[in-house]
């Protein structure tokens, strides 16, 4: 008796499909930047002063939010290794996780609703009596909402980095009585040092490639980025040349940053996941932690809290139009559609690869799992500026739009996707996997009863954060949405941009709703996960909020 | 009856090749035994077919079944540990040794629990693994072998680490299979099980 679909083609051959698949897009994409490529604008590089400014600018706010990110987050991480018992520990540390998944627009509305015009920072300096009124636009609110996206993220890392270091040193320190100078040096520095470059690396490229913060809270060519101007380009200017030639500034960037890093190895080590505390109390642990971990939540909680807060009033008076109700629709088909294609692209690349390892083909097992993250190495604007050069007579209509976006929203999610599939799909001990051979438990009845059993739950996490993504994706969207049709961002960011702020508190509402439903069920079921054998891997996609 | 002879397999890295001869007839229990190292666990995962030899025959009822799969073989392994997958019940790890589809008869559920009677665990039906104790889990184990009825068994330290009172179950259960006419390969490296189940002895040296 042979189980149906137990022939090797059947678990090779989908992977190799989806492999031929996304290195085809992506070869479209190339196509689309190579068809508008001219070499003689190769000297508006350095002759034109506007891409001197936007390229400059992109470098000057990417190096400073990455240095006040991560000065911030030390002290921070730092802060909550001397306190496991802070009372807003588990709080902040959830907060940490939410900036991973929170779309950035909805962040950048979060900030303007505090620190904007008529936030409520201004509000009470005039409270105050104090003349001085603080402007968010321009360099200042950039810097400022990368510092709050990425803080949290770094110091989370780092934290990480501090609970790696075992134990019994943590005790050892303790008995020696060191202080604050000597654990630096002896214990906490040798243990960040390796994340550090890593991590810097990671963020720089997250700031460097920032859209929607730049696009909001950005003004004039002043404090535009690369990638806006791809952006501006391409959707008011028409050159579509201009925008081939800064997508490859950028991917030459990008890729060499992340040569760097990976040369290191240190970019396995972003990954958040589960940790454990060592509980010893450290000699150096002192109030102003505390003050400092307590302003630290407040900077997280208060936008969020104002998104709340003002949004519940517009979401009111927003309710009765249809726009935002059929944006929200908009949005979610798109979401389900980009987190299913992106599980099952991530399913059928693992099935063929393992398969490819198990016959010992391991360089066509690394070149199916390769494809996969492919869209690390090239930033999605600038697969979208390739296509879109190269789609642009066949977009006339709404839904074609729409489908390209959940395609690569679903290219975008797909590196994370095989990042919580991979553990799983290889942690059945092997003697189990000996035992399903025997059993005749191939094929389908191997699907139903030993896989999708195993990987019911980190599928679930994939599709939720594939969601989370597209669901908070900006970048894309501007690109192929239209505006008379818009997805949940591209609303927001038009309300924004039309400083119709009580419109935009509603939609931003939504949003955070939306997310806080899609986390919850993503942390629900990461929970109970820890019941099965499978080691709890809860990782992040490098590029989750780009 | 089954023969193997200068079977041999080499591991990476290693100078020189694993070789084993040996046979075993329906009914009896072949004991391999030696220093560990010496390739006992390797014998049983060629002859499951988990691992392919380099050369050397191997042959069930005078056919050769090199070439067969793990599926296609008539053969079932016990192992130490990981015998049962920790996601489903006890029903059916137990049902998939009968049906890899689960597709199950009435008379293949009045078999399951009749088993299960028998290995002393009626009423554990509805169970995870990870609720049992490991004695309880290797009498799963056991259990779903015996339901598999190939005419051929590998025991892989079965017993070891377990409790005196399933160790005994256990053993009698091998006993009266080998009785029925199944033939045994056993590797242990406890000297009471080898005494209690073995008819004859294979030494493998390092």
């Amino acid at each position: 008796m042979t189980p149906p679909f137990s022939h090797p083609r059947w678990r090779a051959w989908p992977g190799r499909a989806v492999t031929l698949l996304l290195v085809g897009i992506v070869a479209a994409g190339f196509s689309g930047l190579l068809a508008e490529w001219q070499w003689q604008a190769v000297s508006d590089l350095w002759q034109s002063a506007y891409l001197r400014q936007v390229i400059w600018f992109s470098v000057y706010q990417a190096t400073l939010s990455t240095g006040l990110s991560l000065l911030l987050a030390i002290p921070v991480a730092r802060a909550l290794h001397r306190h496991p018992r802070f009372a807003g520990r588990a709080l902040l540390l959830r907060l940490t996780e939410l900036s991973l998944v929170l779309p950035t627009i909805v962040a950048a509305f979060a900030l303007v609703a505090v620190y904007g015009r008529s936030g409520w920072l201004n509000t009470a300096l005039g409270w105050l009596g104090l003349p001085f009124r603080w402007n968010l636009y321009g360099l200042q609110g950039i810097l400022l909402a990368h510092v709050f996206f990425n803080a949290p993220l770094a110091a989370r890392i780092l934290l990480q980095g501090l609970e790696r270091i075992p134990a019994n040193q943590w005790r050892m320190a303790a008995q020696l009585g060191l202080t604050s100078g000597p654990l630096w040096r002896n214990l906490e520095w040798p243990a960040l040092r390796r994340v550090l470059p890593g991590l810097a690396v990671f963020i720089f490229i997250l700031c460097f490639t920032s859209f929607a913060i730049v696009m909001t809270l950005g003004g004039g060519p002043r404090a535009t980025t690369i990638e806006v101007a791809i952006y501006q380009s391409l959707r008011y200017e028409f050159d579509f040349g201009r925008a081939a030639l800064l997508a490859m500034v950028q991917l030459l960037i990008c890729g060499a940053l992340w040569l760097v890093a990976s040369r290191q190895g240190s970019t396995r080590s972003l990954v958040p996941g589960s940790h454990e505390q060592s509980g010893t109390r450290r000699r150096d642990a002192r109030p102003r932690d505390r003050l400092l971990l307590q302003l630290f939540l407040a900077f997280l909680a208060l936008p969020l809290l104002a998104v709340v807060v003002r949004g519940l009033p517009g979401l009111l008076g927003e309710a009765g139009q249809g726009q935002l109700w059929w944006s929200l629709a908009r949005s979610l088909s798109v979401a389900t559609i980009a987190a299913f294609l992106s599980c099952t692209c991530g399913l059928a690349i693992l099935a063929a690869s393992q398969s490819a390892r198990q016959g010992g083909r391991r360089l066509m097992a690394r070149l199916l799992e390769s494809s996969g993250h492919l869209t690390l190495l090239v930033p999605a604007l600038v697969l979208g500026t390739g296509l879109f050069i190269l789609l642009r007579p066949q977009l006339g209509q709404t839904h074609q739009g729409l489908a390209l976006v959940a395609m690569i929203n679903a290219l975008m999610a797909l590196p994370f996707v095989l990042q919580v599939l991979r553990g799983p799909f290889a942690t059945l001990p092997p003697n189990s996997l000996r035992v399903a051979d025997q059993l005749n438990l191939r094929g389908s009845y191997r699907l139903r009863f030993l896989l999708l059993p195993l990987l019911r739950r980190p599928l679930l996490l994939a599709a939720a954060y594939a969601a989370g993504l597209s669901l908070g994706d900006f970048s894309v969207i501007a690109l192929f949405g239209s505006p008379s049709a818009p997805t949940l961002p591209l609303l927001l960011f038009q309300q924004l941009s039309a400083y119709r702020i009580e419109a935009a508190s509603g939609t931003a509402f939504v949003m955070l709703i939306l997310l806080f439903v899609v986390f919850y069920i993503l942390n629900h079921w990461g929970d109970r996960r820890r019941h099965l054998r499978a080691p709890n891997r809860l990782t992040t996609g490098a590029r989750v909020h780009a | 009856m089954l023969e193997f002879q200068d079977l041999s397999f080499r591991y990476p890295d290693t100078d020189w090749p694993l070789t084993f001869s040996g046979n075993v007839a329906p009914g009896q229990c072949l004991a391999v035994t030696g220093p560990s190292g010496c390739g006992k666990s390797t014998l049983l995962n060629l002859i499951a077919g988990f691992l392919s030899a380099e050369s050397g025959s191997l042959r069930w009822q005078a056919q050769d079944i090199q070439s067969l799969p793990p599926w296609d073989r008539p053969v079932t392994s016990v192992f130490q540990e990981d015998n049962l997958f920790d996601h489903l019940s006890v029903h059916d790890n137990l049902g998939l040794g009968i049906h890899p589809g689960l597709k199950l008869s009435r008379e293949d559920k009045a078999a399951i629990d009749a088993m299960l009677d028998k290995v002393g665990l009626d009423g554990l039906a509805r169970r995870v693994p990870t609720e049992l104790s490991g004695g309880q889990r290797q009498r799963v184990a056991v259990a779903r072998a015996l339901l598999r009825r190939t005419p051929l068994l590998l025991l892989d330290e079965p017993f070891t680490g377990l409790d005196p009172d399933t160790r005994q179950t256990l053993r009698q259960l091998i006993r009266d299979q080998r009785d029925q006419g199944t033939a045994i390969v056993l590797v242990s490296h406890d000297e009471s099980d080898v005494e209690s189940l073995a008819d004859r002895h294979l030494r493998l040296t390092a």
